[in-house]
C-alpha cells in the first residue's frame, strides 16, 4: 500500500494533470498491480464456473429445446414448476438425497473406524493404508465394471457370500429397492480409504501426551476416544464430509459406467443421470438447466452449514 | 499419534506451488483450445485440419492436380468396435479408393447404443458447428434434428436414380418433414429367434414346430424341464431389450396390425396388458438370473458356451457368433422367425444423415451418392451382418446368412418399423416407451401400469 499513497497524497488535488499522469497513476496502483496475481484466477473462476452458472440459469428461464437456439425474448420460471411437478424428478431428487447422506455417513464412520484401528501401531501399516486408499485412485468406468461382476447373480462374488451364510442369492442391480444400495456400497468402498486416511492424519496430529493424560487418569480407551479424541478430529471430519458429498454429486459417471447408457439401473435415478437424458437425448436443454438450477440448490443446501461453520470459525 | 519431538517432513511448497501453475497452465491450454466446443471423445484438433486445408495441401499428397475437392469430409458414425468397426471400415475403405483426391475425417463416437454419438451430433448442430454427415437411424428418429437437415432429393436421390432401386418403405422411411436428408446403408431383422441347436436337440424341441406364442411357452417349459439349460436369454442391464422382445410378443399374438395400431397411438390395451403377460410369464421363468447385470453381447457369450437354448435379438447378434470359429451357422446355431412372425421382417434401418447448413456441400453429395450404390452396401452389410437396402443387388455378393436375409427382406408380407430403433417413434416417445418398461416390466412387474404408460407414451 505505502508506495502509491504517498505518490497520490503529494499530487494536490486542484493540479490538472495530463491524461498521460492519470493513465500512470492508475496503472500504478495497487489493485492494477496485483491483478495479474488475483485478476487472472477470478476471471478464470468468474467465466468457468459463475459464468456457466448464470448461462445456465438464463437458458432455463427460455424455452429452448432441439436445435433452435434459446429465445431470451420471453423468460419465465414454468421450467421449474414443469419440473417440480414430474415424478421422474422427485424420485431422482429422493435418491440423490438419500445417497448424498448415507454415502457420506457411513463413509465417515467407517474411515474413522479404520483409522482409529490402523492407529494403533500395526505391523505394515503403511501397506494396510495403501491397500485402503486404493481403490479410489481407480476410475468409476473400471470399478463400475469390477462391481457389476461382484453383483452378477449367478457368478458374482457378493452372492457367493450371501449364499455361503444362508441369506440366498440377492438381486443387487435388478432388484429396484436395493439397487441404489448396493450403488451406494461400492461408492462406501471406493471412498472410505480415503476419510481414513483424513482421519488418521487427523489423528496423528494429536500429542501423544493427552492419552498419556488420559490414561493416568484412568479414562478407558472408549472414553479417552469418544471424550477427547473425536471431538477434535471435527475440522478433519468437515473437510472430509465436503469431499465426499462433492462426488456423491458425482455419481453420474458410475451410475453410467454400470449401463454404458444416460438410463441407470431401475431405481438409482438420480438428478445428474436425469439431467444428462433429457438434455443430451432430448434437446430438452431449458428444462434439463432448470433440472440442474435444482441441483445446483441441493448441493448449496448441502455446503451452506459448512460455510457457516467456517464463517462462525473466522475462516470467511 | 504423533511424537512431538519427531522433525515435520513437510511439503515442499515451491514444488507444490510449481505443481499447481502446471496444473493450470495446462488446464487454461486445455479451455481455449476446443474453440468449436468439439469436444468429442475419440478424436481432437480438428480445428487444426480444418485450417491446413483451406490452404490446398496437406491431405492431396498426388501433385496437387487442381483437385475438385478444397473441403474435408468428416463423418461421425458409432461403430467404434467389433463387427460394426470392420462394416465401416470397409466402407470407408471403397470410399477412399473411389475418391482419392477427397480429404475426409471419418470419426467413430464410440459407446453403446449411440449415446456419444447422438450426445455429439446434437451438441455441434446446436453450436452452428456441424458435420458433413453421420450414421443415425432414419424414420422419426430424425425428430430431433427438425429443421436442420440437407435435402438430397435432387442432388443424391435423383440423380442417381436411387428412388427406383432402394425399397420403397426405406425411402419412404428417409423422407422426413417433405425432405429426403438420409440415404438408407443397410437394414438389419428385427424379428428373430436364435438358438442353440444341441440345446434344442437335447430338450427334444423342434424349431419347425414353434409357430406362435403358445408353442414357444411350451418349448421354453420343456428346456426348463428337459435340461439344465437356461431357455432365454435376455440381457436387461438396459430396457431396449425388454421393448423390443414386447413387440414381438405383441405382433405374434395380436398380429402386425395391433402393432401399427399402437405406434400410431390407437393401441388396443387389451391386447398389450395380455402381450406383457406374456413377456413377464418369460422373464420371471425362462431366462437366467443374471439378466439385470448382462448386456445382448453377454447373454450372446452365454449361448455360444450352451448355457442358453435361445434368444431373441435383432441379427446383429449373428454379427458376434460369425467372429467365433467354433460356432458354426447351420451347425451350432440357427435361427426361425419369431414365433408367430413368420413373412413379417421386422423392419430396421441404419442410415447417413446430411445436416443443414453442411460445410462441405459437394463433397457431402459425393459420399451421399457412394453410400447408395451396390459396391458400398455389399462392402458395408458383408461384414455388419445387415443386408443392403438396394433391390437390384445379385444375393451371391452376399454371405449365405446373409442373402438369406435378404430374400426375407424383398419377400416379406409386412415390414413394421422397429419401435426400439427409432423409426416408429420420435425420441421422446421411445425415451418414454423405455421408461415404462424399466419402471413396470424389469421386475417388480406391474403389467397394467406398463400398459398404460406405453399407452400414453405414444399418444401425444
Amino acid at each position: 500500500m505505502g508506495t502509491t499513497d504517498t505518490t497520490e497524497s503529494t499530487t494536490p488535488a486542484t493540479e490538472e494533470v495530463g491524461w498521460e499522469t492519470k493513465v500512470r497513476y492508475f496503472l500504478n496502483n495497487d489493485l492494477v498491480r496485483s491483478s495479474p496475481y488475483w485478476g487472472i484466477p477470478f476471471l478464470l473462476m468468474g467465466i468457468a464456473v459463475y459464468g456457466g452458472i448464470g448461462f445456465n440459469t438464463a437458458i432455463s428461464l427460455t424455452d429452448a429445446r432441439g436445435l433452435q437456439q434459446p429465445d431470451y425474448t420471453n423468460l419465465d420460471f414454468e421450467m421449474y414448476t414443469q419440473v417440480f411437478e414430474s415424478s421422474a424428478f422427485l424420485s431422482a431428487a429422493q435418491n440423490n438425497l438419500v445417497l448424498l447422506v448415507v454415502f457420506t455417513t457411513v463413509c465417515l464412520l467407517l474411515g474413522l473406524f479404520l483409522a482409529v484401528l490402523l492407529d494403533q501401531g500395526i505391523r505394515n501399516e503403511n501397506t494396510v493404508q495403501t491397500i485402503y486408499l486404493l481403490p479410489m485412485a481407480l476410475s468409476f468406468v473400471i470399478t463400475a465394471q469390477v462391481w457389476l461382476w461382484l453383483y452378477n447373480y449367478d457368478v458374482g462374488l457378493m452372492n457367493i457370500i450371501t449364499r455361503g451364510i444362508g441369506i440366498g442369492p440377492i438381486d443387487w442391480i435388478g432388484n429396484p429397492s436395493i439397487a441404489l444400495g448396493s450403488v451406494i456400497f461400492a461408492l462406501i468402498w471406493q471412498f472410505s480409504g480415503y476419510t481414513m486416511v483424513v482421519y488418521l492424519a487427523g489423528l496423528r496430529s494429536l500429542p501423544n501426551d493427552q492419552f498419556e493424560a488420559a490414561r493416568v487418569d484412568g479414562a478407558s480407551t472408549l472414553t479417552t476416544y469418544l471424550k477427547i479424541i473425536i471431538p477434535q478430529l471435527k475440522e478433519a471430519s468437515v473437510s472430509a464430509a465436503v469431499v465426499l458429498m462433492v462426488f456423491a454429486l458425482k455419481a453420474f459417471t458410475f451410475l453410467y459406467s454400470l449401463t454404458g447408457r444416460y438410463r441407470p439401473p431401475n431405481g438409482t435415478d438420480i438428478l445428474a443421470t436425469l439431467m444428462v437424458r433429457q438434455a443430451f437425448k432430448l434437446g430438452k436443454w431449458a428444462y434439463s438447466a432448470a433440472i440442474a438450477t435444482y441441483l445446483l440448490i441441493l448441493a448449496l443446501g448441502v455446503i451452506a452449514p459448512y460455510l457457516y461453520y467456517q464463517y462462525r470459525q473466522g475462516s470467511l | 499419534m504423533a511424537d512431538n519431538d519427531r522433525p515435520d517432513v513437510s511439503t515442499d511448497r515451491r514444488k507444490y506451488m510449481a505443481a499447481v501453475g502446471a496444473g493450470i497452465a495446462a488446464g487454461v491450454a486445455g479451455c481455449s483450445g476446443g474453440d468449436g466446443g468439439d469436444g468429442g471423445s475419440t478424436s481432437s484438433g480438428d480445428g487444426s485440419s480444418d485450417g491446413s486445408d483451406g490452404s490446398g495441401g496437406s491431405t492431396s499428397s498426388d501433385g496437387g492436380s487442381g483437385s475438385q475437392w478444397d473441403t474435408q469430409l468428416e463423418v461421425l458414425h458409432g461403430w467404434a468396435g467389433g463387427d460394426g468397426e470392420a462394416a465401416v471400415n470397409a466402407l470407408i475403405d471403397a470410399f477412399k479408393k473411389e475418391y482419392p483426391d477427397m480429404p475426409t475425417k471419418f470419426q467413430a463416437v464410440g459407446a453403446s447404443a449411440n449415446v456419444n454419438l447422438n450426445a455429439t451430433i446434437l451438441r455441434r448442430m446446436v453450436n452452428g458447428n456441424p458435420m458433413s454427415s453421420f450414421a443415425n437411424w432414419p424414420g422419426k428418429n430424425l425428430e430431433r434434428y427438425r429443421g436442420n437437415l440437407m435435402d438430397l432429393e435432387a442432388d443424391v436421390w435423383e440423380s442417381e436414380g436411387y428412388k427406383d432401386v432402394m425399397q420403397g418403405r426405406a425411402v419412404d422411411l428417409c423422407n422426413f418433414n417433405d425432405k429426403l436428408p438420409a440415404v438408407p446403408l443397410g437394414s438389419h431383422r428385427m424379428n428373430n429367434l436364435f438358438y442353440n441347436i444341441a440345446a434344442f436337440e437335447e430338450a427334444g424341441v423342434d424349431p419347425e414346430s414353434l409357430t406362435d406364442m403358445p408353442s414357444l411357452m411350451d418349448a421354453l417349459d420343456a428346456i426348463k424341464s428337459e435340461t439344465d439349460i437356461a431357455p432365454m436369454g435376455q440381457a436387461m442391464v438396459a430396457p431396449w431389450t425388454v421393448l423390443q422382445l414386447w413387440a414381438q410378443v405383441l405382433q405374434s399374438q395380436a398380429g402386425v396390425d395391433a402393432y401399427m395400431n399402437f405406434i400410431e397411438g390407437n393401441g388396443d390395451r387389451q391386447a398389450i396388458v395380455d402381450s406383457l403377460e406374456l413377456v413377464k410369464e418369460i422373464q420371471q421363468n425362462y431366462i437366467t438370473n443374471d439378466a439385470s447385470t448382462s448386456s445382448f453381447t453377454d447373454m450372446g457369450g452365454k449361448m455360444i458356451a450352451g448355457e442358453v437354448a435361445c434368444m431373441h435379438q435383432g441379427n446383429w447378434l449373428a454379427g458376434q457368433f460369425r467372429t467365433d470359429d467354433s460356432f458354426n451357422f447351420g451347425e451350432h446355431w440357427d435361427w426361425i422367425p419369431f414365433p408367430g412372425t413368420d413373412g413379417t421382417y421386422g423392419y430396421h434401418i441404419d442410415a447417413i444423415v446430411a445436416p443443414a447448413n453442411n460445410p462441405s456441400k459437394d463433397e457431402t453429395i459425393a459420399w451421399q451418392k457412394f453410400v447408395g450404390t451396390t459396391e458400398a452396401q455389399v462392402a458395408f452389410n458383408n461384414l455388419k451382418g445387415s443386408v443392403p437396402l438396394r433391390t437390384d443387388v445379385d444375393s451371391s455378393q452376399l454371405g449365405d446368412f446373409i442373402a438369406l436375409t435378404y430374400e426375407d427382406l424383398t419377400s416379406s408380407e409386412r415390414y413394421p418399423p422397429t419401435i426400439a430403433h427409432g423409426l416408429a417413434v420420435t425420441p421422446e416417445q421411445m425415451g418414454n416407451c423405455k421408461t415404462a418398461m424399466s419402471e413396470n416390466m424389469m421386475g417388480p412387474y406391474d403389467v397394467e401400469a406398463a400398459a398404460d404408460a406405453l399407452l400414453s407414451a405414444v399418444s401425444n
